[in-house]
């Protein structure tokens, strides 16, 4: 099954470094949509159909836990599912965004192995496979 | 800087490095250091929380392209503008930002990370790392870096 992934960062190379490693990992992606901060990724959200985003928390304009908290309240966290992707996520900040929606935390440095991990058991592929 | 903490921040810092960039590194004291006229880039950031201080790195100009080409899987021809140069320098501080204050204050911490600054450094700047002992030496594949940390409570 091909996604529709968003990639929220205000880092090009972070972005482009995702990208890579979702490639190398094997998902199989339909269209990538890519975003610098939370308020860019909204307006993607709200004009694209999209499958899966991965964000990270430290942007400027909207951070990654403020782009949650409006996907709370207009309800797109509940059929979007959001991974975060930082180096900034202390134990407390983790479990406070699991508790808003976040379905994982995929800390910085990472390998395509564990984006393909992620990937399989957020969208459910491994269930789907069986 | 506490013998502790630098001993911390050394290892952190060249763990984080070495995941990344696939470059190895060492403590070295910072007397072994030319200068030799390498121009070095620097990335700082802030960050506040439970933790306040700056963490900033510099590594010499010809590297960068390097550092970046490792971080994106690429050549370091392939490595075209000055902008992608800097992006990565920025990235590769910000993910041993977030380590390292994890590293000193525990995984509990919490804590807010500012968007990395990227500068050239200049001839004030260099002679304040070499005499700062904030900032301690490496060699990153057997080219100086210089790692600061201040902490501000």
């Amino acid at each position: 099954m091909a996604f529709n992934i968003l990639l929220v960062d205000d880092s090009a190379t972070v972005r482009a470094v995702i990208n890579k490693a979702l490639n190398l990992a094997g998902v199989d992606i339909n269209e990538l949509f890519q975003a610098g901060n939370g308020q860019e990724a909204l307006e993607v959200l709200e004009s694209q159909w999209v499958d899966l985003v991965f964000c990270d928390i430290s942007m400027p304009v909207m951070d990654g836990e403020e782009l949650v908290d409006n996907m709370n309240l207009n309800g797109m966290i509940e059929s979007i599912p959001v991974v975060m992707v930082s180096s900034a996520g202390s134990e407390p900040r983790v479990a406070r965004l699991k508790e808003k929606g976040v379905r994982d935390y995929i800390q910085k440095p990472f390998t395509p192995e564990h984006i393909r991990e992620v990937v399989d058991q957020v969208m459910g592929v491994i269930e789907n496979a069986d | 800087m506490q013998t502790s903490t630098q001993e911390k921040l050394s290892k952190t810092f060249l763990d984080v490095v070495e995941q990344l960039t696939f470059m190895f590194g060492e403590p070295v004291p910072k007397s072994e250091f030319e200068a030799d006229g390498t121009v070095f880039n620097r990335a700082a950031m802030r960050f506040s929380g439970d933790v306040v201080g700056e963490l900033a790195v510099a590594v010499p100009e010809e590297i960068t392209a390097d550092i970046a080409a490792n971080i994106l899987g690429l050549e370091p021809e392939d490595i075209e503008s000055e902008e992608m140069r800097n992006d990565a320098l920025a990235e590769m501080l910000n993910v041993a930002c977030g380590h390292v204050i994890m590293a000193l204050a525990g995984t509990d911490a919490n804590f807010k990370l500012e968007a990395p600054a990227t500068s050239k450094v200049d001839e004030d700047t260099y002679n304040k790392m070499m005499l700062d002992e904030s900032y301690i030496g490496f060699l990153l594949d057997d080219n100086p870096v210089f790692l600061g940390l201040t902490l501000e409570n």
